[in-house]
């Protein structure tokens, strides 16, 4: 008779010098871990509070303007340097991780500043409603005194530089290019027929000489500088109030509406949105994607900021603070870690993009947990409780209650609409797609 | 012997050497040296490569949201992927399970007595046959989930918790009072012990550290390791979860079946199973004031239970005070798979191992019977194969106890304790992550810290604990609506009519409908009841489509009544013609006439 006795060998199971680690052994039978998925389930639940616990986005607050900040611009190759204008007709240069004014001008522009962007080798290009574009220096020796001034006729609403370039793009009643070497626009861009307000003016990020402006007459109207007029333009339910191109599909536009909602565009089929964004319980006063293409920022007459996933259209994360007015601008960092924003009551917040983000140096343990953490949100996300915990946010009561509002008032508007239809003969008035009711009409 | 070095083909003449040389260099450089080269080192492990997919994923086809759809493919497909995997794992598991191999057929493995056992086996196991002579009374014992620390209490008061293994004595109590039972909590730092009137609990060093005075007069203790439950039941049969982490009362059962002396948890379901005076066996979990399953297992009182945890806890066996033990399948509770007639008198007490070995003791014998003959199904009530048998002179034997990742059994009796090597009992790989009978302070530390993160809550006890995750809740807001026989419709809350979202809300007055149509369940008079039937199929034939369409009789034309109306037509057209098809044929039949001749043929 052969016997056989279990027996652990401490040599294999115990340290074989004092201060090494305990030999761990593993034995993946599912019998050896009950309620591995109830644990789990706890797991991602705790994930999820950790996540709504380490939720702190706000970083600081950047003073010195007198007046609501109307534009901000970032210095396309820094990770650091902001520029902001001012409805006092102030710019100041931020660095952002000192938080330092670099430049200050507070006498820039009578009136308020409305365009604001970087040219090559750190120099700003302003525009006001004082019918002014001027160039600064910011980098190195700076004065109080323009290297530049290109007096226009109009008050200009919006300024853009070309990618390459020495070529810029002003908005005003129309859209002028303008050589930097020049004093006099080099020409001039408009639909014909159109008689509107250009609010807002973009160059495309890689086919540099196209051009997109909106206007005050719920236009979005695409421009060529190479044919030296306007493409195609479409009329919308409702005026837009900023745009931005894609940094990482060149033929994507996201429109920020009046209407409450951002629309993204394909300019090559512009009868429809490629996606409606709705969650602001306000008009949308700006816009910026951030550099990797897959988020952007939006901030609302609701004075609040959100930050969406492209393709996402509901419960973006967003962002308040009980000091902070209207948002009239908003753009993301270059490293798209953070979000800056101008708002109506002077001050540029400085936000995580993501708000449980932990800044400082992550050790590879902890960026680990970090990581099972966030597999556990993804894997979890369709248990009730863990979703809950993910989706709510805590809204100021005026915005919670314009949602609301809002909410009953699409409700009942669909309610009218079906009972409608169901009361005229079969047919006549079939529903529309919601994509199908933002564009009103295509013209070439 | 030169022409046999010839035809080995040793040495080759030196020209045609270089040239094959030359063709396999060749060769070489087709086939890529440098991929080669790099290839050993950027190989994937096998869990990371792209391995072909199981033939039996579920397709999900079912489910229209496309994304959702691929998510939860994509989900199943590497399910079933890591499933194979996990066959490649038992490679890594170091440790054999221990055995007893008969050599030739006449040999019989029951015969094999403990000093042969522990002459076979090695230094170190041996040292698992213990003789613990002790005063105070009959012994229970129980181990700590790593198998590493034993507590045991006597009768009379002596209450003592050690490493068994390096022997050293963490506590000793003389607690002067009736003790009934002992468990560890989480780990050996702390024990509950069942004492006369109230649970108390103690800390390693054996301090006083808390007294439930809700658990009166206890007589069994379990604790629940991934709940941080302590559960009692006691005389007066009322079965107590006291939550160890908050140390609140979580809940109590009224179980109305008096006194209980057995009671075991079902180690993958935490589910408790109370062995009662009337012959009953049920099963508890906290969300439920009632039993969740009742059974009559035995006539006359069960006196012990134990659950088998080596297949997910799909048997059962129980013994009673008639002498009989009995193994039941947990899945149907069909009448007992097995059962057999012991041997002696006295209470039986059970206990399976890891590995589904199933330990009897009563009288002054313990038996132990291996897990294919205990399952099977006999139609005789002769006992199972023996598998080892041992006697023990000192009754009577009050417990026994399996030691977690070790080949041994500890005995409870009246003189004290006796553990003796039981091959194969044990499971031989322990998880670290769960129970790691070699962990070092720091460990402990650590996984107290992760098993309080990941305490499952109480409520989410039940009989199948594969629930949770697997199954969507049917929503709260949506209504199944079904329109004459098509697919059902799930209407969203928001666009049902006012009166459905009241009814779906529960606050609808139904009161009026009841009227119509129960009025007659509630009413006592049947003529009453007799006269509306009546009524009701004087007006015609009353067929719910009918009864939808006369809903539908309101000035609205909506194109789906119309199509229900038109085809209901063509249905009645359709049965009228058959009617008088029939009909017509009928009469030619029965009746022939004599201007049948002028018909057309």
């Amino acid at each position: 008779m052969k016997v056989s006795v279990l027996q652990h060998a401490p040599e294999t199971h115990l340290p074989t010098r004092p201060g090494d680690p305990t030999p761990t052994f593993r034995n993946l039978d599912p019998l050896m871990h009950p309620f591995s998925r109830a644990r789990e389930r706890t797991r991602a639940l705790n994930a999820a509070k950790m996540e709504r616990m380490f939720a702190k986005p706000f970083i600081d607050s950047l003073e010195g303007h007198i007046d609501a900040v109307e534009v901000l611009a970032r210095l396309p190759d820094s990770l650091t340097t902001i520029a902001s204008g001012s409805w006092d007709g102030g710019i100041l240069v931020h660095n952002l991780s000192t938080r330092e004014q670099i430049v200050k001008l507070p006498q820039a522009h009578k009136g308020k500043v409305s365009g604001l962007c970087f040219a090559t080798n750190e120099r700003l290009l302003s525009c006001g409603v004082d019918r002014n574009v001027k160039l600064w220096n910011v980098g190195g020796d700076v004065s109080d005194i323009p290297l530049n001034v290109f007096p226009g006729k109009y008050a200009f609403n919006s300024i853009d530089h070309h990618g390459s370039d020495p070529l810029f793009a002003t908005a005003s009643n129309l859209v002028q290019i303008w050589d930097e070497t020049k004093s006099a626009p080099i020409s001039d861009l408009t639909f014909p027929t159109s008689s509107e307000t250009i609010t807002a003016v973009r160059f495309n990020l890689s086919e540099s000489s196209v051009l997109a402006s909106i206007g005050s007459d719920r236009t979005f109207t695409l421009y060529d500088i190479r044919t030296g007029k306007a493409e195609r333009r479409v009329i919308m339910q409702m005026q837009s109030n900023a745009l931005a191109w894609s940094p990482t599909f060149p033929t994507t536009v996201l429109l920020a509406s009046e209407d409450h909602n951002l629309y993204t565009f394909d300019v090559r089929h512009l009868t429809t949105p490629s996606h409606i964004y709705k969650a602001h319980v306000a008009a949308v006063m700006s816009c910026d994607w951030s550099p990797t293409g897959l988020e952007f920022v939006s901030g609302g007459w609701d004075r609040t900021v959100r930050i969406w996933k492209e393709g996402q259209g509901h419960t973006p994360e967003v962002y308040h603070t009980k000091r902070m007015q209207r948002v009239s601008s908003s753009i993301f960092s270059a490293d798209a870690r953070f979000v800056i924003t101008g708002s109506d009551d002077g001050n540029v917040r400085i936000w995580k993009a993501k708000a449980h983000d932990k800044l400082g140096v992550i050790t590879a343990r902890e960026r680990a947990a970090i990581e099972y953490r966030e597999s556990l949100k993804q894997r979890w996300k369709m248990d009730a409780e863990v979703n809950k915990v993910t989706r709510t946010r805590h809204l100021p009561k005026a915005v919670y209650k314009a949602g609301k509002l809002k909410h009953t008032m699409l409700e009942a508007q669909r309610v009218k609409d079906e009972r409608r239809r169901k009361h005229t003969r079969a047919g006549e008035t079939n529903p529309k797609p919601e994509r199908k009711k933002v564009v009103i009409a295509e013209q070439t | 012997m030169d022409s046999l070095i010839a035809k080995a083909d040793a040495i080759a003449p030196l020209a045609q050497n270089r040239k094959g040389k030359q063709k396999s260099k060749e060769k070489e450089k087709k086939s890529d040296s440098t991929l080669q080269s790099v290839a050993k080192r950027t190989s994937v492990p096998r869990s990371l490569q792209n391995l072909p997919v199981p033939d039996n994923v579920p397709k999900h086809s079912h489910i229209a949201n496309r994304k959702l759809r691929t998510l939860l493919h994509r989900q199943s497909e590497h399910n079933a992927r890591s499933k194979t995997l996990l066959d490649d794992a038992d490679m890594l598991l170091m440790d054999e399970a221990g055995k007893i191999e008969v050599e030739g057929e006449m040999e019989r493995t029951w015969r094999t007595t403990q000093a042969d056992i522990t002459a076979a086996a090695g230094q170190e196991a041996a040292r698992g046959r213990k003789e613990f002579k002790l005063d105070g009374g009959p012994y229970q014992c129980r181990y700590t989930r790593n198998g590493r620390h034993l507590a045991i209490v006597g009768r009379k008061g002596h209450v003592a918790t050690f490493d068994w293994q390096t022997g050293t004595l963490h506590s000793e109590l003389q607690l002067q009072e009736t003790c009934r039972d002992i468990t560890f909590l989480h780990d050996h730092s702390f024990y509950a012990v069942a004492q006369k009137k109230h649970v108390f609990i103690y800390d390693r060093d054996g301090v006083e550290i808390h007294k439930l005075k809700a658990h009166i007069e206890p007589t069994r203790l379990e604790f629940l390791p991934y709940h941080w439950l302590l559960a009692s039941i006691g005389n007066a049969g009322y079965l107590k979860y006291q939550d160890t982490s908050t140390g609140e009362l979580l809940v109590e059962h009224r179980t109305k079946l008096g006194a209980c002396n057995a009671m075991t948890q079902n180690v993958h379901n935490a589910v408790i199973y109370l062995g009662h005076q009337n012959g009953c066996v049920t099963l508890w979990t906290p969300n439920l004031p009632h039993p969740a399953v009742q059974l009559l297992a035995h006539l006359g009182p069960v006196v012990d239970v134990s659950v088998d945890p080596s297949n997910g806890g799909r048997y059962m066996a129980t013994a009673g005070r008639d002498g009989t033990v009995k193994v039941w399948d947990c899945r149907n509770w069909k009448g007992a798979v097995r059962d057999w007639t012991v041997r002696g008198t006295g209470v039986t007490e059970l206990e399976w191992s890891a590995r589904g070995f199933l330990a009897t003791a009563n009288g002054g014998q313990v038996n132990i019977y291996t897990p294919p003959t205990v399952h099977t199904t006999v139609n005789t009530r002769a006992p199972p194969a023996l598998y080892i048998t041992h006697p023990i002179p000192h009754r009577p034997l009050s417990s026994i106890r399996f030691a977690p990742f070790q080949d041994v059994l500890t005995i409870g009796h009246a003189a004290g304790l006796s553990s003796i090597l039981v091959p194969g009992a044990g499971q031989p790989n322990y998880d670290s992550t769960e129970a790691d009978p070699f962990e070092n302070k720091k460990a402990r530390r650590e996984r107290e810290v992760r098993g309080l993160l990941d305490k499952v809550k109480p409520d989410m006890i039940t009989l199948d604990p594969e629930f949770v995750g697997s199954l969507a809740p049917p929503s709260k807001l949506t209504t199944e609506t079904t329109f004459d026989g098509k697919p059902s419709v799930e209407t969203p809350f928001a666009r049902l009519p006012r009166l459905e979202r009241l009814k779906v809300s529960g606050h609808a007055d139904e009161t009026e409908e009841m009227d119509e149509d129960d009025a007659a369940d509630d009413g006592e008079d049947k003529a009453e009841k007799k006269r509306l039937k009546e009524k009701r199929k004087m007006r015609g034939r009353n067929k719910s489509l009918k009864r939808y369409l006369r809903r539908q009789r309101a000035n609205v034309i909506d194109p789906r009544t119309v199509a229900i109306r038109a085809k209901l037509e063509k249905q009645q057209e359709e049965k009228r013609k058959a009617r008088l098809a029939k009909e017509g044929e009928d009469d030619g039949a029965q009746q022939p006439s004599a201007l049948d001749r002028f018909r057309r043929k």
